[in-house]
């Protein structure tokens, strides 16, 4: 199997099941909060489901950062699509966003924004750490 | 220089030098001595090697084979990574799952436009370091650099 392939399982299995553990905590103050809010059994299992696939693309998709032959536009391209489509399908099947096309223009524009807002922060801070071990090793 | 070599069964093996100050010589004597203890040997085709860990860019992984990377060549070590990782000097820390880098061939780090710290070695080899292996790398590297200037 591709080296590639089998890091991206690797890490997908590994953080695959906080997705569940995140929704159930969700579920449980929306639960003490909200007004009325029941689900199904059918929506509890499709959020379980979605959302630990939804959790392993993010956590395996980290692995096109690494691609050392791949150009920075193509793996950050990859990334974002693969995300974006993992993000979108799971809101979409779980009813979190209504299936409208000017819903999908709002959640990607807010997805758009968020997505480069974390990666200029990591961005700008691995920066500076490099800058700060390039002093320390002169 | 003078060179003596004092026979006694009773002290245990120790090279001393003493020097007004360190020059090449007395860089070459400690690493002969390092490569001594370190005991490394790398294979290349049906050749046996010694090799002294200054020497040594990094080690890594390919293909569930470690090799040890040099200036011109890189050679197969039998040993495992993590055997090597306690029986090198602390000048080789590990900056990834297959990687024990060389903190003196290192050239620069650069931080890529994916959020990766990638490490540059004197012969233009890169490698990255992990998220998970960043921490200690650095403590590593600020203390080195503290006690060896």
């Amino acid at each position: 199997m591709n080296k590639t392939v089998k890091e991206f399982l690797h890490r997908g299995l590994l953080f695959g099941g906080f997705g569940p553990i995140i929704v159930g905590i969700i579920f449980a103050i929306l639960d003490k909060t909200a007004d009325s809010f029941s689900l199904t059994g059918i929506q509890i299992l499709i959020a379980i489901v979605s959302v630990y696939l939804l959790a392993f693309v993010q956590a395996g998709a980290s692995v096109f950062n690494q691609i050392e032959h791949w150009s920075v536009p193509k793996s950050l391209a990859c990334h974002f699509s693969v995300l974006y489509l993992a993000y979108v399908i799971c809101y979409l099947v779980n009813n979190w966003i209504p299936f409208d096309i000017r819903a999908i223009f709002i959640f990607t524009a807010i997805f758009v924004v968020i997505y480069f807002a974390v990666w200029i922060t990591v961005a700008l801070s691995v920066r500076a750490v490099s800058r700060r071990l390039n002093q320390k090793i002169g | 220089m003078k060179c003596e070599v004092v026979l006694d069964p009773t002290l245990e093996d120790k090279v001393v030098v003493y020097v007004k100050e360190e020059d090449h010589l007395t860089d070459e004597i400690k690493r002969l001595v390092e490569g001594h203890q370190a005991g490394l040997i790398g294979y290349h085709d049906k050749e046996m090697i010694a090799l002294t860990p200054a020497e040594i860019l990094f080690i890594t992984v390919v293909n569930n084979k470690v090799y040890a990377v040099l200036p011109k060549e890189r050679l197969w070590l039998k040993e495992r990574l993590y055997a090597l990782e306690g029986k090198l000097p602390p000048y080789f820390i590990k900056i990834n799952q297959s990687c024990l880098a060389n903190l003196q061939q290192i050239e620069r780090f650069d931080a890529s436009l994916s959020g990766t710290l990638q490490v540059r070695f004197k012969n233009g080899d890169t490698d990255y370091v992990s998220r998970r292996q960043l921490k200690t790398v650095k403590e590593r590297i600020g203390i080195y650099y503290e006690q060896n200037g």
